[in-house]
């Protein structure tokens, strides 16, 4: 991989793309480099290289040899890096696509793919629905039987997009049931 | 025979496979017994339903291939290469693949690697293997996906490489519109010859026709079970393995699974297990009758 300094934006491509393994990497590569003070955007990566499940880190094209020296300081493996115009990052989506059903004793939460159901008395989280990657049934596993406000929250045990969305409805859960008490 | 693959959430870094048994309380593959905490989780409620709605059929007993995966992907890249590298040798007439780590290389070496096999299997994708093959536009490699409400959403988006990537106004108007989320599906390509769509009203679907469609007995309370598709999919896998035609076997599974759910008169809290149960008695049932 190579990420040498390149007039990248006389090509319309403005944005540097940081691509990685696991989403969790992603996830530390986002917060490390908001914290270093770089304009960071989080977005699908192009589609010749999308795994479905992935998310990649834009960066200013003249930023990207910074960047990159921070997320090797912080111990990040990089997958690769690609450019891309400003318009060629789709954005997530997830906090738009929040559902409520009302089931009378429980409350569904479902955002995008993932649905949690608790009790809306106790907090229990009582069922996870939806989902495709493995670490779904493990959080699954770990959650349900568990009162919202002890459970592990998947952003703990979660590498995957899948993880990342469960947690919104996680969250979500969290304060309508905070709202509800 | 019927192959069924997936993930369960060990540290267990060996696979697991063989011929899946499956007795009203526990699972086993092979000679290895599942620990009951995960006989319903994931990729398992398929298995177990599968199993059960084979025995109760007379269809030959699946067999099954599991991955220990706990997210990070090192057994999904195992789960991969067994199917690229010795499945083709089992004689499978259909595969099901379910929850794995979405992985593009191993992927597309194992559906290319099927273009090779004696015989092409049926095959069927749900979960993290049908994100992949939307992700790698490898859908027409397929021949049924088991979508819920939120994955035909994500299918009709050709932009989106995942659920979370589904624009807004498509989430919208999800199980109201999914006549028009179909036919965006199979326009950009998204989608294999058959869908079977999992919701409040099943919809059943040939080449962007539908065929049928399932409401009754309407069941609020499964859609939040946890489970409840993958029975879905391990029935019809089983049915399509023992030659029924596809449309009839997703007419049978979709009604079957109502039906369970019926018999198992859940709430929102039920765990899936409890339905497993009534798999192989709903599925006989209404095979009988359709």
């Amino acid at each position: 991989m190579s990420t040498s300094h390149r007039r990248t934006d006389e090509y319309g491509l403005s944005r540097s793309l940081f691509l990685f393994e696991l989403f969790r990497d992603a996830m530390r590569a986002e917060h490390v480099l908001k914290r270093a003070g770089f304009d960071t955007k989080a977005g699908a990566p192009p589609p010749e290289v999308r795994t479905g499940c992935d998310i990649a880190m834009a960066v200013p094209s003249n930023q990207v040899n910074a960047a990159e020296k921070v997320l090797r300081a912080d111990g990040i493996p990089i997958l690769d890096v690609v450019f891309a115009s400003e318009g060629d990052l789709p954005p997530l989506q997830v906090s738009k696509l929040v559902k409520k059903v009302d089931f009378g004793d429980y409350l569904m939460i479902r955002v995008g793919n993932m649905k949690l159901t608790f009790h809306k008395k106790t907090g229990v989280v009582v069922n996870i629905s939806g989902g495709g990657c493995p670490d779904i049934p493990l959080l699954a596993l770990k959650m349900v039987g568990q009162p919202l406000d002890k459970v592990v929250s998947p952003n703990e045990l979660g590498f995957t997009l899948c993880a990342y969305t469960l947690q919104k409805a996680y969250e979500a859960s969290l304060q309508a049931w905070r709202k509800m008490r | 025979m019927l192959l069924l693959s997936g993930t369960m959430p060990i540290e267990d870094k060996s696979l697991i496979a063989g011929t899946i048994k499956y007795d009203g309380e526990s699972i086993s593959l092979g000679d290895r017994h599942i620990p009951k905490e995960l006989g319903s989780i994931g990729a398992m409620a398929m298995m177990a339903a599968s199993a059960t709605a084979a025995q109760s059929l007379g269809i030959e007993s699946p067999v099954g291939v599991i991955a220990g995966d706990m997210g990070q992907g090192a057994g999904s890249a195992q789960l991969y290469s067994y199917l690229t590298e010795q499945a083709g040798g089992l004689g499978a007439n259909a595969v099901t693949m379910h929850y794995i780590l979405p992985i593009r290389k191993p992927f597309l070496e194992f559906v290319e690697m099927l273009d090779y096999w004696k015989k092409r299997p049926f095959m069927i994708a749900d979960a993290g293997s049908m994100l992949i093959a939307k992700a790698t536009g490898s859908c027409k490699k397929f021949d049924l996906f088991t979508p819920d409400a939120g994955e035909i959403c994500f299918l009709a988006d050709p932009e989106a490489g995942h659920p979370a990537y589904v624009k807004s106004m498509l989430f919208e108007i999800d199980t109201t519109e999914v006549p028009q989320l179909i036919e965006r599906a199979y326009a950009s390509g998204n989608a294999p010859r058959y869908l079977l769509i999992k919701g409040p009203t099943d919809f059943l679907v040939d080449d962007r026709r539908i065929v049928n469609t399932i409401s009754e007995p309407n069941i609020p309370a499964l859609e939040p079970i946890g489970g409840t598709g993958d029975t879905i999919t391990g029935m019809v896998s089983a049915l399509i393995s023992g030659g029924y035609e596809p449309m009839r076997a997703c007419l049978i599974a979709a009604r079957a699974n109502r039906l369970a759910g019926q018999l198992t008169n859940p709430t929102p809290a039920t765990p899936v297990f409890e339905m497993i149960k009534h798999v192989g008695e709903a599925v006989r049932k209404v095979a009988d009758a359709t």
